[in-house]
């Protein structure tokens, strides 16, 4: 990630050497490039514009990483045979799930301050215009959100799926899915009312920026979702029939 | 009293059949088997009492506690050896038994070593590392190290040499002496009559028959290989308390329910040219019930 986001700030350097020219450039591209690169309507010469549309990689990396961990971190002691070790121990289900649960946040959490951090210090190192360390702030905050909100459904596939192998595949159809509507919603305006079923438009990079908020009735149904799948969770993990 | 008590329990997986209507029970102090032939069961029933699978139907408690509402607190009790043992394979075997260690309060922490000697287990190798016989030995260990009051072995020794065999089976030996209730799962009889008291027959999915080990062996069955040197009907020896009938040219082998005298006048007066008869072992008996049953 910290080379990820060093890597790019490199070649925001080129850009804003290159100016007016790259946007002229890039709104040449056509509608669905743009679509899926992320780039939207924002001004990428600009270092917090630029910044924006490396929120999109956020997205996709951290979502890959939380969905897969919140699936990994339920299935594997069953997929790994652990299961009739951990399982035969005075312990409650519910507090294995709750200690797992536990471990994909302060993961998360980790892979986020790193985020932030790079982001901080490589941005600060290319930028020549004002600081917009707040920005990042915000954006983090909503990245965290959305880290959790997969997680949950990672997690809440897991504990729902009979078959673990199928499980992860399951979440990685889950988060693409997600990615392509999104980036489907940006192709055709007719399909905005899918924004509701796909975490990545909740709290895109542009509005945050721009308002310097989040969108309360994303930021509930956020909250709703990943109480929902933290609760299927729990529930599912303490009726399963255990078998290897 | 008795440590498990297991009523009616039924479970179906899916619409496939696990176990039907098994009842029985076990009680303090005893080695009890749990004999049947593969996948007749007998893991299912055992993973219901270790509240890893839900019983579609019946009821099952050890120390008097129902196994899935009380699930934590019995388990604590309870010391289980699964017939396929699977760890984390980059933890070293010493830091595996301490998280297993971990979950039970006042643990003699000693114990782990003691055992470890005994089972001639390497504590600082990683796990990943280990043979199956070995990791089957991190699996007695760790099933052990809390003295449990129950312990279930579920065909336990698959992957033990003949050596480790008889140090596991003393160590069960001592384990039940110092108080211990065993569960004893196999397929393998001879184990069973070594270390049994009681057994319980089960066949897919339903329990045939619950015997003691003694009586079962000097009650009803004597085998009887009878040699004879002048001809007789094929059929001769087949009168009433006889059982898997063979005949090999003059030579016939059965096993004999009843008055011995009945079967000492049917050779009586007759030519042999060798006679013997002897206690027969568990599994002509088991093989016996198994066929009784088709």
């Amino acid at each position: 990630m910290i080379i990820l986001i060093y890597a790019g700030m490199l070649k925001y350097s080129g850009f804003a050497a290159a100016g007016q020219s790259v946007n002229d450039l890039f709104k040449q591209f056509p509608a669905s490039v743009k679509a899926v690169l992320g780039l939207g309507e924002l001004d990428i010469t600009s270092v917090l514009g630029y910044y924006a549309v490396f929120y999109l990689y956020f997205l996709l990396l951290t979502g890959v990483h939380a969905v897969m961990l919140g699936t990994v971190i339920i299935a594997k002691e069953e997929h790994d045979k652990t299961a009739d070790f951990l399982f035969v121990k005075p312990v409650m289900r519910s507090k294995i799930v709750t200690a797992k649960l536990i471990a994909v946040l302060i993961n998360i959490t980790i892979l986020n301050l790193t985020t932030l951090v790079a982001s901080v210090v490589f941005v600060e190192m290319f930028n020549t215009g004002p600081p917009i360390t707040d920005k990042i702030l915000q954006l983090m905050g909503s990245l965290l959100i959305f880290q959790l909100l997969f997680a949950s459904i990672g997690a809440g596939i897991a504990a729902l799926t009979r078959n673990i192998k199928k499980a992860t595949s399951l979440s990685a159809s889950v988060l693409l899915t997600a990615f392509i509507v999104s980036a489907a919603i940006d192709l055709y305006n007719k399909i905005d009312f899918l924004k509701y079923i796909t975490p990545f438009k909740y709290f895109p990079a542009a509005e945050v920026i721009r308002t310097g908020t989040y969108a309360p009735l994303f930021l509930l149904l956020s909250l709703l979702l990943i109480t929902l799948f933290t609760a299927i969770t729990y529930y599912f993990m303490d009726k399963r029939d255990i078998t290897i | 009293m008795s440590v498990i008590e297991i009523n009616n329990l039924t479970k179906y997986y899916g619409k496939a059949r696990g176990i039907i209507d098994v009842s029985f029970s076990v009680n303090e102090g005893e080695i009890f088997g749990f004999i049947g032939p593969n996948g007749a069961g007998k893991s299912t029933t055992i993973r219901i009492l270790l509240a890893l699978i839900y019983p579609t139907s019946g009821s099952a408690s050890i120390f008097g506690k129902d196994c899935i509402a009380e699930g934590p607190e019995i388990r604590r009790e309870i010391g289980y050896l699964p017939s396929e043992v699977f760890y984390y394979d980059n933890m070293r075997v010493i830091d595996l038994l301490q998280y297993s260690a971990s979950f039970y309060k006042n643990i003699d922490k000693n114990r782990i070593y003691k055992l470890a000697e005994i089972m001639d287990l390497d504590l600082n190798r990683k796990i990943e590392d280990l043979s199956y016989g070995n990791k089957k030995k991190v699996g007695i260990v760790q099933g052990l190290l809390h003295q449990p009051r129950l312990i279930i072995l579920d065909e336990p020794t698959s992957g033990l040499d003949p050596l480790m065999q008889q140090k596991f089976f003393d160590l069960i030996h001592e384990e039940n002496k110092n108080g211990a209730t065993v569960l004893f799962s196999s397929h393998i009889l001879s184990e069973v009559q070594k270390l049994c008291s009681r057994v319980t027959i089960i066949k897919e999915g339903r329990i045939i028959s619950i015997e003691d080990i003694n009586a079962l062996k000097r009650n009803n069955y004597k085998k009887f290989i009878i040699d004879m040197d002048e001809a007789v009907s094929e059929d001769y020896f087949n009168i009433e308390g006889v059982a898997d009938l063979a005949v090999d040219k003059t030579t016939f082998t059965f096993l004999f329910k009843g008055d011995i005298n009945q079967m000492i006048d049917k050779i009586h007066g007759k030519r042999l040219n060798n006679l013997r008869i002897e206690e027969p072992a568990l599994e002509e008996i088991f093989m016996h019930y198994y066929e009784k049953e088709e």
